[in-house]
């Protein structure tokens, strides 16, 4: 949850560039970023984070039972650049936006945005609406390229910020030995005891929901896995560069570009009629 | 079209320099004014018009301020010491490595004193020099791709 790294982290990208939702998604999927290349200053636009999966797979819920993945993500905007106000927001945007709520990550970082989890079936593109800083009234923000970081998840977390696992984790055997006992509770967990060479015997819990890749009589190793691990989910993160550009740079350049292009065409018929005389003149 | 000059081949200098394959910059288009003059200039706005253009519409960006106690998540060197960068992780061991980048240079050192029996200049009858070209680029973009692959990817890309 978004929650958790707002809890536990001022800024969420680590210095390193490592974003802080990677902390309990323990799996890498891929995802992409759509942004415009430039935008003008107090221009609003979208930044789209896609985060593609297939939609048929399904994952453990909280309470055991099998559930749809959600979907959440991050945009990382450069310092100064906020989340559009309501009345900002085209109205195509709106639509496709209905029932997503994207907040800011905390009053300090009001450039950093957050949304989900929301249903994955739905929105496997989040679009983020953002307004751009005016460099004219501050003096914070110049016109220059910024990078831009973005991350999506899909699916729920392997481990809980105390660092618990989640029931949608592999668990692996607290000692080697031998299984010599698996119960299943009236909620579907699976009571595993293993005895050791020693004759030390330990139970584990097995969350309900998870398939056991081991039966009774089986031997195992220290930490060796004793289910399916049922992540289908995954964390990506990506990065882009937008340009926050001078509409006077633009109409400089437009002008020297067309000065420009004067300048050659007249040194071509410059040419051209230079090379008549030479052919007239016989003098080459 | 433009203004081109025909060879005088009566003039026996330049018969005498067309046998040994030069001399022709005496004939075509006269370089002064016509080229130099007139057509480079064009050029060179042209170029001048690209790169302001790169400066207006991409701004170099601002990087992070540097820290020595901060490891990058994904280390990687310019993108031309990609494939030396490669050799390096891929071997085991840090002295073969440096000394397979060594050998590159050296290699290369070694090419045209090789082929110095061949006298022709042609790429095409230079075969020794063109295939260590060719094979050295593939092996390049390569290694170079693979660099910034995944460490078990790194030699095959993921082709087996």
């Amino acid at each position: 949850y978004p929650v958790f790294a707002q809890q536990g982290y001022s800024n969420p990208r680590a210095a390193n560039g490592k974003l802080a939702c990677a902390n309990c998604h323990l799996n890498q999927k891929a995802i992409e970023i759509e942004a415009p290349q430039a935008v003008l200053p107090n221009s609003v636009f979208e930044v789209t984070v896609k985060v593609p999966y297939d939609t048929t797979r399904q994952q453990v819920g909280a309470n055991g039972k099998k559930a749809d993945l959600n979907v959440g993500g991050i945009v990382i905007l450069p310092k100064g650049f906020k989340l559009a106000a309501k009345n900002q927001i085209p109205a195509e945007v709106k639509a496709k936006n209905k029932g997503v709520f994207i907040s800011p990550y905390s009053t300090e970082f009001d450039n950093i945005l957050i949304v989900g989890p929301i249903a994955g079936k739905t929105h496997q593109e989040l679009i983020f609406p953002v307004v751009s800083p005016d460099p004219e009234k501050d003096s914070d923000v110049k016109y220059l390229t910024y990078p831009l970081y973005a991350g999506g998840n899909r699916g729920r977390g392997q481990v809980y910020p105390t660092g618990e696992k989640s029931n949608i984790n592999s668990f692996g055997a607290v000692q080697a030995g031998q299984i010599s006992e698996i119960t299943t509770s009236e909620k579907g967990e699976s009571n595993i005891t293993i005895i050791n060479s020693d004759g030390v015997k330990t139970s584990q819990i097995i969350p309900a929901g998870l398939t056991l890749t081991v039966k009774q009589g089986d031997s195992v190793k220290v930490d060796q896995s004793l289910n399916i691990d049922p992540n289908v989910g995954g964390f990506g993160q990506e990065e882009t560069e937008i340009v926050l550009q001078n509409p006077l740079r633009i109409i400089g350049y437009l002008g020297f570009c067309f000065c420009v292009l004067l300048t050659q065409v007249l040194l071509i018929i410059k040419k051209k009629q230079f090379e008549k005389v030479q052919a007239a003149e016989l003098n080459f | 079209m433009s203004v081109i000059k025909k060879p005088d081949l009566t003039d026996p200098k330049l018969r005498a320099k067309l046998a040994k394959g030069m001399g022709h910059n005496y004939y075509g288009e006269p370089a002064w004014p016509n080229d130099l003059l007139y057509v480079f200039p064009v050029c060179i706005l042209g170029t001048f018009a690209c790169c302001i253009g790169l400066a207006v519409m991409a701004p170099t960006q601002m990087g992070e301020p540097a820290d020595p106690f901060n490891t990058p998540l994904e280390i990687l060197p310019e993108w031309y010491f990609f494939p030396t960068f490669n050799l390096l992780r891929v071997l085991p061991n840090k002295l073969l490595g440096v000394l397979a980048m060594a050998r590159v240079p050296a290699g290369l050192i070694t090419v045209p004193f090789i082929e110095n029996v061949n006298k022709f200049q042609n790429p095409f009858r230079r075969p020794i020099a063109s295939l260590v070209f060719i094979l050295g680029f593939f092996t390049a973009v390569w290694l170079g791709i693979g660099a910034c692959l995944p460490i078990d990817k790194a030699v095959s890309l993921g082709f087996w």
